[in-house]
């Protein structure tokens, strides 16, 4: 099943989605999509003006262009996911996932689309990491 | 999806003593046909999907508690994200704290693979108004 | 030499205009790079800067801004972008503009950007940081020396100076024709005002779109886009030199607001495609009303705009506007005042929220000259603007000022 990972960038949860026979929907994999199918000599990075257009489906023209052109990749991701798997408050956001505002509006549309998911805490201690990597474990074995 | 190139990051837990090198060397000897590249974290492979994927489940069947993989937007060696071109993209900064949060994660592999069980973390409920109101004034 | 831009951003990537950032760089002999930082200095940075934002990429630049204040990283100048209208990109993006100037000698040029930014708006700011770091000596010139002329070539109008001894001796202006041409009418005359030859000026410096040409035809000294220019000529006039200040230049066809920190630019914002915006408002209106635009500017002082309230900034409904509270009986004073208002209301609502306004604020251009329009802009803002003397030359005196540092 495609399981949507938020952080859509997260290694973690990128290899655990893995490990346990899902496929993760990340960002990586639909940036690759992007920079693999632009047939220019320098594709503008990430996404193209066209993206951030198709953004607006996700939040109006009001919403800062980062906002938009980070929904239109997820969007579409979220739109596709089978389930999905929400990190609480991990202390590692940068890259794509640097804009606080995105990252609420991911996970209002999970919520949105009522498809299963569950929500995990960034572990600090060993306890924490096995109800982490537990549920996680537990969560994708249910979803056959 | 774009079925015809993979680029997968592999990466080492740091409380493991498996080092770059000896990553490389094992993706080599799989005899997949994979341009692999090391790095500071480990080594970055692409290649053919299939083949990639191969080398993962070699990878993860030696080292399973040890090496962590995601893949990759941007090919090998691409000077949008060559860190020698221009200076780190932000996302290292995210790469270099999942890592290490690396081991943490192994022992919640370990734990959950032997289905032991797990406590899930208590909800810190807020102190209560009248309790916090004594305290204040007990210090006065 | 390759001048190493560094970039503090946010959303760049998510906006599609990273490729436009590098392009406008590399067309002006720079590059761009990122401050190198660990996960660890991250917190770090943010603890010691103060502020704490929510967005994690924030916090990425606040500890690349401090890696380039400990000199940990080297950089010649530095870039700070973010998306508009994000409030919190915003407060740290100023923030972060005040921090580098307090604590490094880099200039500094922010900006916020939509998905619709092109690399052609971001080349007068890339040249001007390139302008800044080459010519670092040149721009701390506060002082006029020996016999100079400056040439201001606009798009709306032409514009020359002659200086002596840190004094203006000789000044005229003429609507924009041929190039060359318009250039040598206003040289001409600004040369017979001062009583000086050709042959006598020691340096001539050439800014605006034109400036090439001119540069070339009259083998100036110096040839430099008007940001750097335009702000030292305003704080010469002004006589702000150091500090902080805010110019505001409401042009004839655009409208321009320039903060500048001891007469170096660091921000600056252009509209245009707007007559509600422009003094072309004003110029439509007394047309309208059969009068000068100098004397509208004369009954908007005395006037109050709240008597004759528009419902409209448009240049043809706003205008429709004021004509039909003329046939209502509201006085004449009011309703000029009404149309400067209007068009003070308008800059503001379009350009001057793209840039933290700093004071003094330092009115230039055309524009300046109709004193109803200097006295909306001070009601709109909360603070009179200083209009210095001369203050449509400002590119010119610039010129002139900066053409004699290479004597």
């Amino acid at each position: 099943m495609k399981v949507f990972i938020d952080p859509p960038n997260s290694m973690i949860l990128y290899d655990l989605v893995e490990r346990f026979g899902h496929e993760p929907l990340s960002a990586m994999a639909a940036i690759q999509e992007k920079i693999d199918n632009i047939e220019v000599d320098m594709p503008p990075m990430n996404v193209s003006l066209d993206d951030v257009v198709k953004g607006l489906k996700y939040a109006g023209v009001e919403v800062p262009s980062g906002i938009r052109g980070r929904l239109a990749i997820w969007g579409p991701m979220i739109d596709e996911a089978d389930a999905a798997i929400i990190m609480t408050d991990p202390p590692f956001n940068f890259g794509c996932v640097g804009c606080a505002r995105s990252d609420e509006m991911v996970k209002y549309l999970i919520r949105r689309r009522g498809i299963p998911f569950v929500e995990v805490e960034y572990p600090h201690d060993e306890t924490e990491a096995e109800a982490t990597v537990g549920s996680i474990k537990d969560f994708l074995e249910g979803l056959q | 999806m774009s079925e015809s190139r993979e680029t997968r990051l592999f990466m080492i837990s740091p409380d493991s003593m498996v080092t770059p090198d000896q990553l490389v060397r094992l993706v080599h000897a799989t005899g997949k046909a994979a341009t692999v590249k090391e790095t500071c974290y480990g080594c970055l492979v692409e290649g053919p999907r299939d083949k990639v994927r191969e080398i993962l489940a070699e990878v993860r069947e030696k080292y399973p508690y040890e090496i962590f993989s995601k893949v990759r937007a941007y090919p090998c060696g691409d000077p949008r994200r060559c860190r020698a071109q221009h200076g780190t993209r932000p996302g290292y900064a995210q790469l270099e704290a999942e890592w290490e949060t690396l081991p943490l994660i192994a022992h919640g592999l370990r734990n959950a693979e032997e289905d032991l069980p797990y406590e899930l973390p208590e909800e810190k409920k807020q102190f209560p108004v009248d309790k916090f109101k004594k305290v204040c004034e007990a210090s006065r | 030499m390759t001048i190493k831009i560094a970039q503090l951003s946010c959303g760049t990537e998510y906006s599609s205009v990273q490729y436009e950032i590098d392009k406008a760089a590399r067309s002006v002999g720079a590059k761009v790079v990122y401050p190198d930082v660990s996960y660890e200095d991250i917190e770090n940075a943010v603890r010691r800067f103060g502020f704490s934002p929510k967005s994690p990429q924030l916090k990425l630049m606040i500890a690349r801004a401090v890696s380039l204040a400990d000199q940990k990283y080297d950089a010649d100048a530095v870039f700070i972008t973010t998306c508009f209208r994000c409030a919190e990109a915003a407060l740290v993006r100023n923030e972060l503009r005040r921090f580098i100037q307090e604590n490094t000698n880099l200039p500094v040029v922010t900006y916020s950007f939509t998905e619709r930014l092109k690399a052609a708006q971001l080349l007068t700011r890339m040249e001007a940081l390139v302008t800044i770091v080459t010519r670092k000596e040149l721009l701390a010139r506060e002082r006029q020396t020996g016999l100079t002329a400056g040439l201001d070539s606009g798009s709306s109008t032409t514009k020359a100076v002659i200086m002596r001894d840190n004094k203006i001796i000789g000044k005229d202006w003429t609507p924009s024709g041929d190039v060359v041409k318009s250039a040598e009418q206003v040289l001409q005359n600004a040369m017979k005002e001062a009583g000086v030859e050709f042959k006598e000026i020691e340096a001539i410096g050439t800014t605006g779109y034109g400036r090439y040409t001119l540069g070339k035809h009259y083998n100036a000294k110096l040839v430099q886009e008007e940001l750097t220019v335009n702000s030292k000529g305003a704080v010469w006039l002004a006589d702000r030199q150091r500090g902080e200040a805010t110019i505001i230049d409401i042009g004839g066809m655009d409208n321009k607001a320039i903060t500048v920190r001891d007469g170096v630019p660091d921000n600056f914002t252009m509209g245009g495609v707007c007559a509600g915006a422009s003094g072309r408002f004003l110029e439509m209106t007394s047309k309208r009303l059969k009068i000068e635009i100098t004397d509208l500017g004369k009954f908007a002082e005395k006037g109050d705009w709240r008597n004759a309230k528009m419902n409209s900034y448009c240049s043809v409904f706003g205008i429709q506007d004021l004509v039909t509270s003329l046939g209502a009986g509201k006085s004449f004073e009011d309703v000029a005042a009404a149309a400067c208002h209007s068009v003070a209301e308008q800059v503001y609502e379009q350009q001057l929220q793209e840039i933290d306004v700093r004071h003094p604020i330092i009115e230039v251009g055309g524009t300046s000259l109709i004193s109803g329009l200097v006295k909306a802009v001070g009601e709109v803002l909360g603070e009179k603007p200083i209009v210095p003397p001369d203050s449509q030359f400002i590119g010119a005196v610039g010129g002139a000022l900066l053409s004699s540092g290479f004597l």
